[in-house]
């Protein structure tokens, strides 16, 4: 597809400053789908090619954002398809993730999120069936290069579930078990150490201090899942991917999650999905927002929110559907 | 109303006879318990368990049968469980969708209930025909081959309990699949797998048909895992049988002795679900 190099600086119909090109839109969605715009679009034709839903200007899959390529990115995803046997959840999807930044991915339910996030770090292997095509590059290689070992890969980026999956062993063991296995620490001492940095860091030091022998399955809901956390920054991952890491926990907990989150962006790339506009607006620096397997938009939280630029993102985030 | 007074009666009609129904297969149950009892408790002595069985007519105990029994169970367990709980493995983590695992778990559910009297006559042909005789140990494998379907059914049942979440959680950490079984699954499938054996234990330390045709009995004290060895199940066969009262005492006793043992087996087996699973669980 186009968005190899980069993305077109786009001649994209996208509102003129004033976030009204709505009413343009909102014409435009009933525009025979003939009416591509030029250039590419021709070309861009998939095989799959679903000729409805989605608006003219999306039918590239560069994102709309016109400031997708980042310089130092974590990650470089260029037309990443993921296919669970001949049905097609991920279309073209083209996005870089910044260094010590949180991106927030949005969208209706079913629309992919999950998918992509599990493309990060080769989680879709697990699935049977799953096939994934495209580029994705972290540090220079392709992460599906067949050289590269996927469990090595996913030792440098930590996961945070929907659920909380504590392991059933006790709060230490939780916390050591990756250090454990990739063998990072040389000594009990040092251990103990990563332990409990990692649990301070996760803020739940103080509640869990006096009883680290005890099961992480005893815990709250809201504390499983920051022991969660405590376990994946434990390995020192370089980043972090979180799917809706609060929706199972109550204002209060989510807060304290958001907090760490806040905290972790000094130092790691974070990658959230969430449900929640609120959320995504309070702690992401950058916001995609997928539809129908497709990456319809991106770009800063703040602009994407106030000044969407693709009709479908504005439905979205006003609440108008998904 | 009607309606209402034909649903009352349909309720009672069933209620009785599942009541019923309940009510014939305890009676069953109580009345083997109690006429083992009855007839087991009175030859309960001290001799029961110090003395070798004895010729008929004189009196004795079952101490060779008891050490027999114990010593091929254990036998059987040791190769039988780990065979059981690899291919179990096998089935619920590495091959779950493979034609291979298809074939293997209907295979396993044949042999599961195949009649062991039929696996008593496989190892005859295996083991007793070519060393020429009878052995313990060809007794020990013969219940090992009773245990292993009954293990891989357990342990796959039970891996599969595991929450996929769990598992994933290991695999995004970058640790390797193996390392994923031996460090998460299996810790947090470990009541079951324990209660699994513990439940084929209980299987193969009744059974005799395949001891006849493979241990055979012995009426003499016996270590040696080469010759013949004594075990309840045979010597229970054998005496029942006999037209001598000390003999048939002797049979009951032993019976009362294997039924007492699974039942206590099967209560820890229990306990070992409740207690034994990580607090909080899944
Ligand atoms: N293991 C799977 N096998 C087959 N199809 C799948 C699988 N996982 C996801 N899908 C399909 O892929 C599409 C995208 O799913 P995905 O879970 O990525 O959505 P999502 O955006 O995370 O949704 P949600 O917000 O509900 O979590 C859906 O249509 C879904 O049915
Ligand atoms: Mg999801």
């Amino acid at each position: 597809m186009n968005e190899t190099q980069e993305p077109t600086p786009e001649p994209r119909r996208t509102s003129n400053g004033n976030g009204n090109g709505n009413a343009a839109h909102g014409g435009n969605g009933a525009v025979p789908h003939g009416l591509r715009p030029r250039g590419e679009g021709g070309l861009n034709l998939k095989p799959s090619g679903r000729l409805n839903a989605i608006p003219t200007e999306a039918r590239g899959t560069a994102p709309v954002d016109s400031s997708a390529p980042i310089e130092n990115a974590v990650f470089r995803c260029r037309d990443v398809n993921v296919f669970y046997g001949a049905k097609q959840a991920l279309k073209g999807v083209s996005i870089d993730v910044a260094p010590r930044q949180v991106l927030a991915m949005i969208g209706p339910s079913g629309c992919g999120k999950s998918t992509f996030l599990r493309c990060l770090n080769r989680m879709n292997d697990t699935i049977p069936g799953a096939r994934v095509t495209g580029s994705i590059v972290l540090d220079g290689r392709d992460i599906y290069d067949p050289e590269r070992d996927a469990a090595q890969l996913r030792a440098r980026i930590g996961m945070v579930f929907q659920k909380p999956n504590p392991f059933p062993k006790s709060i230490y063991d939780n916390v050591a078990y990756g250090p454990r296995i990739h063998k990072l620490t040389r000594s009990r001492a040092e251990l103990d150490d990563v332990v409990c940095s990692s649990l301070t860091r996760a803020g739940l030091w103080d509640e869990v201090k006096d009883r680290l022998g005890s099961p992480g399955t005893g815990l709250s809901g809201g504390q499983q899942q920051r022991l969660c956390i405590a376990r994946t920054i434990a390995i020192q991952p370089e980043v972090i991917l979180m799917d809706e890491p609060c929706s199972a926990l109550d204002p209060i907990a989510t807060a304290r999650i958001e907090d760490l989150i806040d905290e972790l962006r000094e130092q790691y790339a974070i990658v959230i999905v969430t449900h929640s506009m609120q959320q995504a607006a309070r702690v992401s620096q950058r916001t995609a927002y997928f539809h129908l397997g497709e990456l319809i938009e991106v770009g800063e939280t703040d602009r994407v929110f106030t000044n969407p630029r693709h009709r479908l993102t504005e439905d979205y985030i006003t609440g108008r559907f998904g | 109303m009607n309606r209402r007074a034909i649903r009352k009666a349909l309720n009672l009609l069933a209620l009785s006879l599942s009541g019923l129904a309940t009510a014939i297969g305890l009676f069953f149950l109580g009345a083997i318990l109690w006429t083992l009892i009855k007839n087991g408790v009175a030859g309960l002595s001290p001799k029961v368990f110090s003395a070798m069985t004895p010729p008929p007519g004189s009196s004795g105990g079952l101490l060779n049968a008891l050490y027999g029994s114990i010593v091929m169970t254990l036998i059987a367990i040791l190769i039988g469980g780990p065979v059981g709980m690899l291919a179990g493995t096998y089935l619920a983590e590495y091959g779950r969708t493979s034609r291979i695992s298809a074939v293997i778990r209907f295979v396993n559910d044949v042999l599961l209930s195949a009649p062991s009297i039929i696996i008593g006559l496989f190892v005859y042909e295996l083991l007793v025909v070519r060393m020429g005789h009878f052995s313990a140990i060809a007794g020990a494998v013969a219940l090992a081959i009773i245990a292993i379907p009954v293990t891989v059914r357990t342990t796959e049942d039970m891996l599969n309990l595991v929450p996929q979440g769990m598992k994933d959680a290991s695999t995004a950490m970058g640790a390797y699949h193996w390392r994923t079984i031996t460090s998460v699954v299996y810790p947090a499938a470990r009541s079951g797998i324990v209660t699994g054996l513990l439940l084929a234990i209980a299987r193969i330390s009744g059974e005799t048909a395949p001891l006849l045709f493979t241990a055979l009995n012995n009426q003499f004290w016996s270590t040696n895992l080469l010759a013949p060895m004594a075990n309840l199940p045979v010597v229970i066969f054998q005496f029942a049988l006999s037209p001598y009262p000390n003999w048939q005492q002797l049979a009951w006793t032993g019976a009362l002795i294997i039924t007492v043992s699974i039942l206590i087996l099967s209560v820890t087996a229990r306990i070992v679900v409740s207690r034994l699973s990580p607090a909080g669980r899944r």
